[in-house]
C-alpha cells in the first residue's frame, strides 16, 4: 500500500519536472512572450551605441532608468557589456545568458541590456520600484502604551523593523519561494543559538512543501502549515507588531514573514499565549496579571454564559434562587420562544452586527454598532421577543470575546459557542460538560509545530507558568520558556538579578 | 511484540499520582458511606484508613513485581505460567478492566437518571459518553493521562462544598470510638477496599511511565490523597447524618451537595454531577485503554482495531443492566472480582514471581 503511494508521489514529481522542462525557452521566445504585454518596452537609444534595453515599465523605477542608466549607455566608450557594467552606478549587476535567470529577474523589476539585438548574453540591472505604504499604527493589536509601529506589505521594510530591534548577526533570515503563480517570497526568522533548530527545520520543511498557486498573505501559510488543518483553533500566532516578533524571537521562537502581508506568524505557540496581549509587558506585572486573568475569565464567560442560560432555563430551573427567580420570571413572561430559540436569535443577530460592522467603512460601522446594539436590542425587548436578561448576557458575552488580543482566536471563541448551545439544549448542564470534554480532548490532541498546545498546563511545566496565566516580574523571567526547548534557555543571570543589598548599602 | 513503547508516548513519573488517584475516585465517592456504615456504623471511618494502608501495601507489592519483570502484568504472567496460560490469565484481567469501565459508566448514567433527567434513555447518554471516551482513548495514553490530570484539577475543588454541611454537623456523632467488634471493622475494611479499586490498572500502564521506578513515590502519594479524600467525606457524612438516616441515603455525598446555597445558585448537585463527568471520565478512559493495551500485548491486535468493538460491548452492557437492583448486582460482582484480584491474586503473583525469579537466578548461576 505504502509502496504504491510512494510510486504515485514519484510520478507526480516527474510530471512536475517535465512541466518545468517545458518552460526552458530560448531568449527570443522569452522576448516574444514579454512583448505580448503592453507594459513591456524594448528599444535602442542611439545608433552609435546599439545597446538594446528591455524592461517592464510597471515594475521598474523610471527615475533610475532615466538618470542612472540611459546616460551611461549613450556615453559609454566601448561596446562591451563588461565595461558597461563597471560604469553604471548600480550594485548587483548580473551578466548572464541563462534564460531562466533573465525571466525571473525581468519579472521582478530588472532591466535587460544587450550589446546588440541578436546576442544571447545580457546585463541584468536591478531597478525595481519599491512602492510602499507608510508605516502605520497597529489596528487589531493596538496598545495604549509602547511602540506604535505595525508591519506593512513590503517584506524588506518588515525585516528592517525586526532587525532594528535585534541588531545581532545571529538573527538569521532564510528565504523560500512558494506559490506556482504568485512566487511569493517567504522568510523564516530566528535567532541562531537560542532557537531549537528542530522547530526551524519543521517550519522550513512545511513551508517548502506547500503546493498552491497563489499565496497572498501570511494567513494562507498559517492555515497550510498548521499541525491540524481541520481544527478551528489557530495553531500559530498571527501578529502585526514588530516588537512582539522581536520579543518572541528572543524567547527562542521562529517567525515567518510573507512578502505582501502586513502580519507575521510566530510559533510554536500555546493556548495561553493567545490570551496575552503584548501590552502586558509594558504594564507593571500586577496589573498585567490581573488583566490576563480578566481576559481568561472573559473567554470562559463568553463561551459558557449563553449555554448555561439555556441549560438552566430549559432543564434546571430549580437551581435559580428564589430572589432571582422573580426577576427572571418578570423578564421572560410573555416571551413566545423557548430559551434556545431566543438565545440563537440573539447570538445570530450579534454576529450579524459584527459582520456588518467589519465589512463597512469604519465611520458607517460605528453607526451600525450603535443602531444595532441600542435600537434593535431595546426594540426586541420591548416587542417581547427576547428577555432583557438574555440580552444582557449575550451582549456581555460578545464584549468578552473581543478582549482576546489575537483576532483569529476571538473568532474561534465565538464559533465554539454554538456547539455548546446545542449540547446545552440536548442535555442541559451535562451537555455543557460533555461539550467541554470534547473541546478539552481536542485541545489536548492539538500541537503547534509538534509542541503540545495546552502547555504549560498539560504537560505541567511549573517554570513556564511564570508567564502564562499571569505574568511575574521581569527579574523572575530569567529562563526562556521550556516549551520551545531553546538551545540556550538562560535569559540572564538570575543570581545577579536576585541580589539584595542590606538596608544601609 | 514491542514491549517498550516509544519515548514520545511516555508520561513523566509524577503523573502516576494523577493516574492512581483519579482511578480510585469515581462514582464510589458519591455513595460509599452507606455500605461501610452497614457493619461498623459510626466507626466505619477507621475502615477507610485501614483499607487505605492495605492498598499502600499492595501498591508496594505491585512495584516490586513490575520492577523485577521489567514490563507489565503480561510479562509477569509469562514469567510465571508461560505464554499460553499466562495469556489466558492476562485476558481475564483485561476482561475485568472492561467490566470496571462498564460499572463506572453504568453507575454514572444511573446517577444522571436519578438526579438529573429521570426519563432520559440509557442508550442515548451512553452513546454520547462513549463517544467522548473514544475521542480520548484514540488519542493515546498521554491524552488519557491528561484527562486524569484535569479530572484532579476540576474535581478536587468540590471537596470545599463540604463546608456548607459543616455548619449543620455534629462531630459527636462519630463518638464513642471503638464501639464495634473487630469483625465489624474487618467487614467494613473489606467493603472499603472496593472503593480503592482501580489502582491495579498500574499493572498494565506501568511501562508507559518514564523512569517507572521513580514513580512509586508518586503512586503512594496518590493512594494517600485518595485516603484523605475518602476520610474527609466519610467523617463529614457521619457527622452530618444520623446512622438511621444514612441507612436510607443511597447517594450520601450527592445529598450533601443539595444543601449548598449560594446567592446566585441553589441545588448545587446539578453542577456537581456535571463536573463529576470529568471525575468518571478518566476511570472509563484508563480502563478502556487498558483493555485495548492488554489485547495488544497478548494477541498483537492493533489498539485502534480493538477500541471500537470494546466500546460497542460496553455500550451493549449499559443497556443490559436496567434498574437499581441489576446495577447493584453489577457493582457487587465487579467489586467481588476486584477484591479477589487485589487481595489474593496480586499477593499470590508477587510470591510466585519472586520464587520463579529466585529459582531461575539459581539455575543461571
Amino acid at each position: 500500500m505504502f509502496g504504491k503511494r510512494r510510486q504515485k508521489k514519484q510520478d507526480r514529481s516527474q510530471n512536475q519536472s517535465s512541466g518545468q522542462a517545458k518552460t526552458q525557452l530560448t531568449f527570443e521566445q522569452l522576448m516574444e512572450k514579454c512583448r505580448a504585454s503592453k507594459d513591456f518596452v524594448s528599444f535602442t537609444k542611439s545608433d552609435k551605441h546599439p545597446f538594446t534595453i528591455s524592461y517592464y515599465k510597471s515594475m521598474v523605477n523610471p527615475e533610475l532608468v532615466h538618470k542612472d542608466l540611459i546616460p551611461y549607455l549613450t556615453s559609454c566608450s566601448s561596446l562591451s557589456l563588461k565595461e558597461l557594467s563597471q560604469e553604471i552606478p548600480v550594485e548587483n549587476i548580473e551578466h548572464t545568458s541563462d534564460v531562466q535567470t533573465i525571466m525571473d529577474s525581468v519579472l521582478t523589476g530588472s532591466v535587460i541590456v544587450q550589446s546588440r539585438p541578436g546576442k544571447k548574453d545580457c546585463l541584468l540591472i536591478p531597478a525595481a520600484t519599491a512602492e510602499k505604504r507608510q508605516i502605520s499604527v497597529p489596528e487589531t493589536e493596538f496598545s495604549v502604551v509602547g511602540p506604535k509601529e505595525a508591519f506593512i506589505e513590503t517584506l524588506e521594510v518588515n525585516i528592517n523593523m525586526v532587525r532594528k530591534r535585534l541588531p545581532i548577526p545571529e538573527l538569521h533570515v532564510k528565504e523560500v519561494t512558494v506559490g506556482k503563480l504568485s512566487k511569493t517570497r517567504v522568510v523564516i526568522l530566528y535567532i541562531d543559538g537560542i532557537v531549537n533548530m528542530e522547530n526551524v527545520n519543521t517550519l522550513k520543511q512545511r513551508i517548502s512543501d506547500i503546493e498552491y498557486d497563489h499565496i497572498l498573505d501570511s494567513t494562507y501559510i498559517l492555515q497550510m502549515i498548521s499541525d491540524d488543518q481541520y481544527s478551528p483553533f489557530p495553531q500559530l500566532i498571527n501578529t502585526e507588531r514588530p516588537d512582539r516578533v522581536a520579543a518572541v524571537l528572543s524567547e527562542g521562537k521562529v517567525a515567518v514573514l510573507v512578502d505582501g502581508s502586513p502580519s507575521a506568524l510566530t510559533g510554536p505557540t500555546t493556548l495561553v499565549e493567545f490570551f496575552s496581549a503584548f501590552e502586558d509587558y509594558f504594564l507593571s506585572w500586577h496589573i498585567a496579571s490581573v488583566f490576563r486573568m480578566i481576559r481568561l475569565f472573559g473567554v470562559l464567560f463568553s463561551v459558557l454564559s449563553t449555554p448555561l442560560y439555556v441549560a438552566v432555563l430549559t432543564f434546571h430551573y430549580e437551581m435559580i434562587p428564589t430572589d432571582l427567580l422573580g426577576t427572571l420570571i418578570a423578564s421572560r413572561s410573555g416571551i413566545p420562544f423557548p430559551p434556545i430559540v431566543e438565545a440563537i436569535i440573539l447570538e445570530l443577530s450579534i454576529e450579524l452586527l459584527r459582520e456588518a460592522g467589519a465589512r463597512l467603512p469604519s465611520k458607517v460601522g460605528q453607526t451600525i454598532g450603535i443602531v444595532g446594539g441600542i435600537v434593535i436590542g431595546t426594540a426586541a425587548v420591548q416587542a417581547g421577543l427576547t428577555s432583557n436578561v438574555l440580552l444582557i448576557i449575550v451582549a456581555l458575552a460578545a464584549l468578552a470575546s473581543f478582549t482576546t488580543p489575537v483576532y483569529q482566536m476571538s473568532n474561534t471563541i465565538r464559533l465554539i459557542r454554538f456547539p455548546f448551545l446545542i449540547f446545552a439544549q440536548f442535555w442541559g448542564m451535562l451537555g455543557v460538560a460533555i461539550c467541554s470534554a470534547f473541546i478539552l480532548g481536542h485541545m489536548l490532541r492539538l500541537t503547534s509545530l509538534g509542541r503540545p498546545y495546552l502547555a504549560p498546563l498539560f504537560p505541567l511545566r511549573i517554570t513556564d507558568l511564570k508567564d502564562a496565566l499571569f505574568r511575574l516580574p521581569f527579574n523572575r523571567q530569567s529562563l526562556r520558556p521550556m516549551q520551545m526547548r531553546p538551545a540556550d534557555p538562560v535569559r540572564f543571570n538570575s543570581q545577579r538579578g536576585k541580589q539584595k543589598n542590606d538596608i544601609e548599602e | 511484540m514491542n514491549l517498550q513503547p516509544k519515548e514520545n508516548r511516555l508520561v513523566s513519573p509524577y503523573f502516576a499520582f494523577y493516574l492512581i488517584h483519579t482511578m480510585q475516585v469515581g462514582v464510589g465517592v458519591l455513595g460509599f458511606q452507606r455500605y461501610i456504615a452497614k457493619s461498623a456504623g459510626h466507626d466505619a471511618w477507621m475502615a477507610v484508613i485501614t483499607g487505605g494502608i492495605l492498598i499502600h501495601l499492595l501498591v508496594w507489592m505491585s512495584y516490586r513485581m513490575l520492577k523485577n519483570s521489567d514490563g507489565d502484568l503480561v510479562a509477569v504472567h509469562e514469567d510465571i505460567a508461560g505464554k499460553a496460560i499466562g495469556g489466558v490469565l492476562s485476558t481475564l484481567f483485561t476482561v475485568y478492566s472492561g467490566f470496571l469501565a462498564l460499572t463506572v459508566l453504568r453507575t454514572y448514567i444511573e446517577v444522571i437518571q436519578v438526579w438529573m433527567f429521570p426519563h432520559i434513555n440509557t442508550w442515548g447518554i451512553s452513546l454520547i459518553l462513549l463517544g467522548v471516551v473514544y475521542y480520548f482513548v484514540s488519542g493515546g495514553f498521554r491524552i488519557v493521562t491528561a484527562i486524569g490530570f484535569f479530572s484532579f484539577i476540576l474535581g478536587t475543588p468540590l471537596i470545599f462544598l463540604k463546608y456548607f454541611a459543616v455548619k449543620d454537623s455534629h462531630i459527636y456523632n462519630i463518638l464513642p470510638l471503638f464501639d464495634h467488634s473487630v469483625t465489624d471493622y474487618f467487614v467494613a475494611t473489606k467493603t472499603m477496599t472496593l472503593n480503592y479499586l482501580g489502582f491495579e490498572m498500574l499493572l498494565l500502564y506501568y511501562p508507559f511511565i518514564k523512569h517507572p521506578e521513580k514513580s512509586e513515590k508518586w503512586s503512594q502519594w496518590g493512594v494517600f490523597f485518595s485516603i484523605l479524600l475518602y476520610l474527609i467525606t466519610a467523617v463529614e457524612s457521619f457527622a452530618y447524618y444520623s446512622q438511621g438516616q444514612l441507612k436510607h441515603t443511597i447517594w450520601a455525598t450527592l445529598t450533601l451537595w443539595k444543601i449548598v446555597e449560594l446567592p446566585f445558585v441553589e441545588r448545587f448537585e446539578y453542577i456537581g454531577i456535571s463536573i463529576w463527568l470529568f471525575v468518571v471520565l478518566p476511570n472509563i478512559c484508563i480502563a478502556v485503554w487498558c483493555v485495548t493495551r492488554g489485547f495488544k500485548r497478548v494477541y498483537s491486535i492493533k489498539q485502534k482495531h480493538t477500541l471500537i468493538p470494546v466500546l460497542i460491548l460496553i455500550f451493549a452492557g449499559t443497556l443490559f443492566f436496567k434498574d437499581r437492583q441489576e446495577i447493584d448486582l453489577l457493582n457487587s460482582l465487579v467489586s467481588k472480582a476486584g477484591y479477589y484480584i487485589i487481595f489474593f491474586y496480586i499477593p499470590l503473583l508477587f510470591v510466585l514471581h519472586w520464587l520463579v525469579l529466585k529459582v531461575r537466578r539459581k539455575q543461571n548461576a
